[in-house]
């Protein structure tokens, strides 16, 4: 069963494109989206490409331009929000601050009027799921911004319900404090497993804890599904270049047929890779495009490698892996090794690639171009 | 450029003592980090230098001369800070021309002119030099920022946690680029930081600050594999290293660690190796925290030989690979984290089996918490020196 299915939904707001002639004026455009009962979905996307405008048309806290909304079965368009049985956390707290952490917890259940003895059995109930129980006498002053957003979190779920929405929930925390946070919110879900929408920037966040990434981009939906496919199989360049850290390298190339051999060659370099096998359906001599491959599958070959020689230009010893960096024309190839070896400025490598692991883009729109069978 | 020295520098700010006695040396055209949490002193020191801060007690020297008592103007420094404090109606060309047209630096617009250029090719922003700071990004501001302290040929570069306000992906990107640039610069700099990437790939050397007091210092390698305390060694590396009490069992023909996972003993032998087993022998060893790297843990989801058993308590992807955590306490929560690919399927509190790699272990004294011994210091020490070469 679907926990949230949005159809061509649009948004577009009074004065958007008004002052600035821009291409696309819509925030949102024709979002289509199907999220299964108990799913936990992110929507990743740099500031300003809807993601957070997405949530709050869900949440009802802004107007549809067109389309359709339903949570669960129910079409909630004309819904109040209050009536649409979802739980929020944003990321400022927006905490009572003259009630302690109990009275916060439970004030959604007092305004509704249920029961005190109902209200105290869910508030212990939940307490030790968030790791509250040993703060609910203090006032929100006293708390640390994790357990401040613990708190919150805990207010949105015990109202139980159908859909919970958070927007950037993390993004107040500092490093580690956001590490643990993201780890407990996902132990979270996966206990109550409850439909959850999760608005974020940060595509670290967005692949540890998601079942599904919806990336958005100037309103356009980019691709949806699991971190897995997002990473190995990228629909396009800006997914490609958006998840992954370090990020993909992309390089513009021209095709070459040397004796029936294609190979990728490279403007101002020496560089040539030979093309897998797979792409010889779609390409030619002289076939202009871009290259795609991770920094995990670029390797240093070893003595008898074929590989193409190479001269580093950055050499970065991380502790828990090297990174090394070499020129091709003017961008800066980077590769990631966990072999022992140091290496400096100026040394010769073999540089080798993982052909499987590569992927070709078209050089103006972006779009994947995929092997034909 | 200079060789710089700090010799017993105090200072307090009230109640606060910020540094307590740092006496550090930056050698001629190295590329010195200081390394610490916030709070740690290490702006202070960087304060210090620069002349903003006037130390109680200690001495601040360049080249063997005195500057304690020397104006900050006059001591030629150059510094760079987090914010670029760039002048917002100048372009950028005359941002960095700014010093250079200064009463105390007055140099002839030729002479700038070929400075300016020579530091923007350095920084690659030759193509950005009529623009106004409005029009850049901040990774281009920060460039600026340091192109500008470049000018100058100062006795050496301060610069001040430069690339913490930039978002993840391009501070690693910027990291890669000085590292690149840092070749070209041929000058003395220390450089603040409490990002553990940023000191292990830039610095020669590496000063870890804690409480205004030097931890340790050494090159990337020698404080990567061989911290001097357990703080240092959980400083350095993400995910942080594992550290477990354990009771060691034995004698010398044989010594292994034991130590409680969930209600089980697991009991894992020692690796034979004369130099870590006199250690234990002599310093009659019976407790020791043992610290063991992430990526030195392996990990299966079947039942194997040597393999322990615990359950799964998070499987997180951290960029290019994932972390598993594993639940290894009882009635308190203490977890075990190991590194694994992206992509694997994996049921949060499942069964894992997991198995160390005892060679790489290091040994913390549980009292004092302070480095006790580990095995193959001496090719730890090759690689460190590998890598000195490399940078000379």
């Amino acid at each position: 069963m679907a926990g949230l299915t949005l159809k061509h939904l649009y948004k577009r707001y009074d004065n958007s494109g008004k002052k600035k002639k821009i291409k696309n004026d819509f925030a949102v455009q024709d979002l289509n989206l199907v999220c299964e009962q108990g799913e936990f979905v992110a929507l990743l996307g740099p500031s300003g490409c809807g993601k957070t405008t997405t949530l709050r048309m869900i949440a009802g806290l802004e107007e549809i331009t067109d389309g359709e909304i339903y949570i669960g079965e129910r079409l909630v368009n004309n819904l109040h929000p209050k009536d649409r049985n979802i739980g929020l956390a944003f990321e400022d707290y927006a905490m009572y601050p003259p009630l302690n952490v109990y009275g916060n917890v439970a004030f959604n259940l007092r305004a509704k009027g249920v029961d005190k003895e109902e209200i105290d059995r869910k508030v212990r109930g939940i307490a030790p799921l968030m790791q509250i129980d040993d703060l609910l006498d203090k006032m929100p002053v006293k708390l640390s911004g994790g357990q401040k957003q613990r708190v919150n979190i805990a207010r949105a779920i015990i109202r139980e319900p159908e859909l919970l929405l958070m927007d950037e929930p993390l993004s107040h925390l500092d490093g580690k404090a956001r590490q643990a946070m993201r780890t407990e919110i996902k132990r979270l879900i996966n206990k109550i497993k409850c439909t959850t929408v999760y608005v974020t920037h940060d595509q670290l966040e967005a692949m540890s804890l998601a079942d599904k990434i919806a990336i958005i981009n100037f309103g356009v939906l980019q691709q949806f599904g699991t971190p897995t496919e997002v990473y190995d199989n990228p629909a396009n360049e800006f997914v490609a270049s958006f998840i992954g850290e370090p990020p993909m390298n992309i390089l513009e190339t021209t095709i070459i047929n040397k004796d029936g051999t294609f190979f990728f060659t490279f403007k101002d370099s020496n560089l040539q890779i030979a093309v897998p096998k797979r792409y010889y359906s779609v390409v030619s001599d002289g076939f202009r495009c871009k290259v795609g491959v991770r920094p995990m599958d670029v390797l240093v070959g070893g003595e008898d490698s074929q590989g193409s020689p190479e001269e580093i230009a950055t050499f970065e010893n991380l502790g828990d892996e090297r990174r090394i960096g070499i020129h091709v024309g003017d961008i800066l190839l980077m590769l990631i090794t966990e072999d022992e070896r140091r290496y400096k400025r100026g040394d010769i490598i073999k540089l080798e690639v993982r052909g499987e692991k590569t992927h070709l883009f078209d050089i103006e729109t972006g779009e994947r171009i995929r092997e034909q069978n | 450029m200079a060789r710089i020295q700090l010799e017993n520098v105090k200072k307090s700010f009230g109640k606060v003592q910020a540094l307590d006695g740092v006496t550090l040396e930056v050698k001629d055209k190295e590329f010195y980090v200081l390394f610490g949490p916030a709070g740690a002193g290490k702006t202070t020191i960087l304060n210090c230098i620069a002349g903003i801060v006037m130390p109680e007690e200690g001495m601040v020297k360049f080249d063997d001369e005195v500057m304690n008592l020397v104006d900050p103007a006059h001591r030629n420094v150059a510094m760079v800070f987090e914010n670029y404090a760039l002048y917002p109606q100048m372009t950028v060309y005359d941002n960095m021309a700014s010093a250079l047209r200064s009463k105390l630096y007055k140099t002839d617009e030729d002479k700038i002119k070929e400075k300016v250029l020579w530091a923007a090719k350095i920084m690659k922003m030759e193509n950005l030099l009529e623009r106004l700071p409005s029009q850049l990004s901040n990774g281009q501001k920060q460039r600026v920022a340091m192109g500008r302290a470049l000018v100058r040929t100062p006795n050496v570069f301060l610069m001040d946690e430069p690339l913490a306000h930039l978002d993840a992906k391009l501070r690693n990107s910027m990291r890669t680029e000085l590292k690149e640039m840092q070749a070209n610069l041929g000058s003395t700099c220390i450089y603040v930081t409490h990002d553990f990437m940023e000191a292990m790939a830039l610095g020669d050397r590496i000063a870890i600050i804690n409480e205004g007091k030097i931890v340790q210092i050494g090159t990337s390698d020698e404080i990567y594999y061989m911290p001097c305390n357990e703080f240092t060694a959980q400083l350095m590396g993400d995910p942080q290293i594992n550290i477990i009490n354990a009771e060691i069992l034995g004698d010398k023909d044989g010594y292994s660690v034991s130590f409680p996972v969930k209600r089980e003993t697991v009991t894992l032998p020692l690796p034979k190796d004369d130099r870590v087993y006199d250690v234990i022998r002599v310093d009659g060893l019976k407790q020791v925290d043992f610290g063991i790297r992430p990526q030195n843990v392996k990990y299966s989801f079947e039942p194997k030989e040597g393999y322990f058993k615990t359950t799964v308590y998070s499987y997180e992807s951290i960029g290019n690979k994932s972390v598993i955590s594993a639940e290894c306490g009882d009635f308190l929560h203490y977890q075990l984290r190991m590194i694994a690919p992206n992509g694997l399927n994996v049921e949060i509190d499942s069964d894992i089996y997991l198995r160390f790699e005892m060679d790489h272990v290091i040994l913390f004294d549980p009292e004092t918490k302070e480095y006790i011994v580990r095995y193959d210091e001496a090719g730890i020490q090759a690689l460190s020196d590998q890598t000195a070469a490399a940078n000379a």
